[in-house]
């Protein structure tokens, strides 16, 4: 199977049927085996029933129905779990991406890129709620990550399916997605795509999100630093600790010895912790690169996956 | 694991079977005869087809014989028997997985609720994906009530949840529950609130409390702390599974900050009002903070990286169906 088409969909009964009808019109002239997947995240409304209504007339669309409300980057890791194709598009379900656009995105993998990310250069949105955060969120993001995409928040995204099968998605990661590859070695390019105002259903996001978001971006360079080579992070991070230890140490010792006042036991206290403490942040270093080796997420290892290894970098058309 | 002996009915009576009787035996346990034939009368009367698996959690000799008697007198009812006590969670998941029946039904093996009493379990089992007994109204003594209440309070306070006896046994509920939520230690209790988190349907019956399970009960002092312990691990695994980061690090930011203030302060006092630094045991305690927080923050960043290599086998999802 050549693509696999990923929606997740959460209370969108209006826009099941157009949608379905929209990634058919734009798949079904490029002559190529496809399947949709609609990923029901918990809808209380009729999507998953308006959903099984299309399955049952087209075995190419699967549905899958999650229990509860798990959001959004827990329906999307399902879908990409489930998908069978070598290419994986995911899009938003509330048909403010334009699925005319897919085919741009296949010309691109089919050139060698194994991410391609999409920018909505004329966003259809309000601008205060989510134009001003989202221009924020993202030059955070270039300037944390280093990669310089102008918009992390646009779901319209096509995937080389090995590479992004091998990324872990949890919580809200998928913001990150194209950050975390390309720091893996990912070819990364970022295209214009068409974007439209939201028509039935409503947003189900706010502003209250930017904390998470925030918190999970400085999760993400933590955790993308730092994961390769733990000891080395915690060797930094006891570094200031092995300075203050010394020199207290130093102090306590040097000041009886040379100007004849008396033994400080606070100083010398201070000494002894902070060297207890760069001990224990060694350990835990090497306990760190304990877990790395024996886990089966390694960014060193995803590397190997994309064809060429090339300088990671990003570009515009 | 090691169920060292599994007495086995034949698999091929199993075949139709409803309802897999779950009956984990640890310390507490009454009349094994009487206690059957009334379970057993009640499941009858309500025209289930069904399976009783005991579990031995450790060694009960009289126990395993008189089991061994009513195996010998042809009833439906398979032994297994775990090489020591591992606990009654470890008790249930052995019987879950040596048991077969798309319902299941686990019962106290002692007198908890009045064996008549589960058909109303069962037949709501049938609408929900599990329904719990809540022993109501209690007829035993104030202080095991307050006892129960208390736990429940305190559960739902750090969990988020909505249960008023978690500590009553008799529960019937899918086998695909038993799938997606593993269970080890002592979390048999919390099932209801893995599960509910996990969005399966949870409803609460209430069941008569036995007439027999009125004396009042006491603990051993290690048991209550235990507990304790088991509710925030359930916190954490309800909580800040895949957010380690946000919690650890929550806690030593401010731990250090504590401490850097404190340090801050004297170190004013030092330059700008030459108070000593040297003979002052603040420095200490100051320092202290500042150490605990940054081995805190260190710990958090060791969970990161725990759920980062290993996402792939925590699933955040759990898919109800698949459709083509």
């Amino acid at each position: 199977m050549d693509l696999s088409i990923v929606v997740p969909l959460y209370n969108e009964r209006g826009n099941v049927n157009p949608l379905y009808s929209g990634i058919v019109d734009a798949v079904a002239p490029l002559g190529i085996d496809y399947e949709i997947l609609f990923i029901d995240d918990g809808s209380t409304d009729t999507t998953f029933a308006n959903a099984c209504a299309l399955a049952a007339e087209d075995h190419r669309l699967r549905v899958i129905r999650f229990r509860r409300n798990c959001g959004q980057t827990a329906a999307m890791a399902a879908g990409i779990d489930h998908a069978r194709g070598t290419i994986v598009l995911t899009m938003d379900g509330d048909l403010q991406n334009d699925p005319a656009d897919i085919p741009e995105f296949l010309k691109k993998i089919n050139e060698g890129y194994d991410i391609v990310v999409g920018w909505r250069y004329n966003r259809q949105d309000k601008l205060v709620t989510r134009k001003i955060p989202s221009r924020i969120a993202n030059w955070l993001i270039g300037k944390v990550t280093g990669i310089p995409i102008k918009d992390n928040g646009c779901s319209l995204k096509a995937f080389r399916a090995k590479v992004i099968k091998a990324i872990p998605l949890y919580s809200e990661m998928h913001r990150f997605i194209p950050a975390m590859t390309s720091l893996a070695g990912a070819r990364l390019i970022e295209i214009k795509v068409r974007h439209h105002a939201r028509k039935h259903g409503v947003s189900k996001y706010g502003l209250s999100r930017i904390y998470k978001v925030l918190l999970d971006l400085l999760v993400t360079k933590t955790i993308v630093s730092f994961a390769a080579r733990p000891l080395l992070w915690f060797s930094v991070l006891a570094l200031p600790a092995v300075v203050t230890s010394i020199v207290a140490l130093f102090i306590s010792i040097y000041g009886p010895l040379a100007t004849s006042s008396t033994f400080s036991v606070p100083i010398a206290g201070v000494g002894v912790l902070f060297g207890a403490l760069t001990v224990i942040l060694l350990l835990g270093g090497v306990l760190g690169e304990l877990v790395y080796k024996t886990g089966d997420t390694r960014l060193d290892k995803l590397s190997f996956l994309t064809a060429e290894r090339l300088q990671p970098r990003a570009k515009t058309q | 694991m090691t169920a060292d002996r599994a007495r086995a009915l034949p698999r091929s009576r199993e075949v139709g079977i409803d309802i897999a009787v779950i009956i984990p035996v640890s310390e507490r346990c009454d009349d094994v005869h009487a206690l059957y034939d009334a379970y057993r009368k009640a499941l009858q009367s309500a025209g289930y087809s069904y399976e009783f698996t005991y579990v031995l959690d450790g060694y009960f000799p009289e126990v395993l014989e008189a089991l061994e008697q009513l195996q010998a007198r042809g009833e439906p009812l398979r032994v297994i028997k775990l090489a020591r006590g591992f606990g009654e969670a470890t008790a249930l998941t052995a019987g879950f997985q040596n048991s077969s029946g798309d319902t299941i039904l686990t019962l106290p093996a002692y007198y908890q609720v009045e064996p008549s009493e589960i058909s109303k379990l069962l037949s709501a089992a049938r609408d929900h994906d599990m329904a719990i007994g809540r022993r109501f109204p209690r007829t035993d003594s104030r202080l095991n009530r307050l006892q129960t209440r208390l736990f429940n309070w305190g559960l739902n306070t750090i969990t988020g949840s909505s249960f008023h006896d978690l500590g009553c046994s008799a529960r019937a509920f899918k086998r695909q529950i038993t799938e997606d939520i593993p269970l080890y230690g002592d979390q048999h209790r919390f099932l209801p609130v893995l599960a509910s988190r996990q969005g399966y349907r949870i409803k609460e019956i209430d069941v008569a409390q036995s007439p027999k399970d009125k004396f009042t009960r006491f603990y051993r002092p290690g048991v209550y702390p235990r507990r304790l312990l088991d509710a925030l691990t359930v916190f954490f695994l309800v909580k800040f599974t895949k957010k380690p980061l946000r919690f650890f690090g929550l806690i030593g930011t401010a731990t250090f900050a504590i401490g850097g203030f404190i340090l801050l302060y004297m170190v004013a006092q030092r330059v700008f009002f030459d108070m000593a630094l040297a003979d002052r045991p603040a420095l200490l305690l100051s320092s202290l903070l500042v150490v605990l927080g940054v081995q805190i923050f260190a710990l958090g960043l060791l969970g990161e990286l725990v759920i980062f290599t290993h996402a792939k086998d925590i699933k955040e999802y759990t898919i109800e169906e698949i459709i083509n």
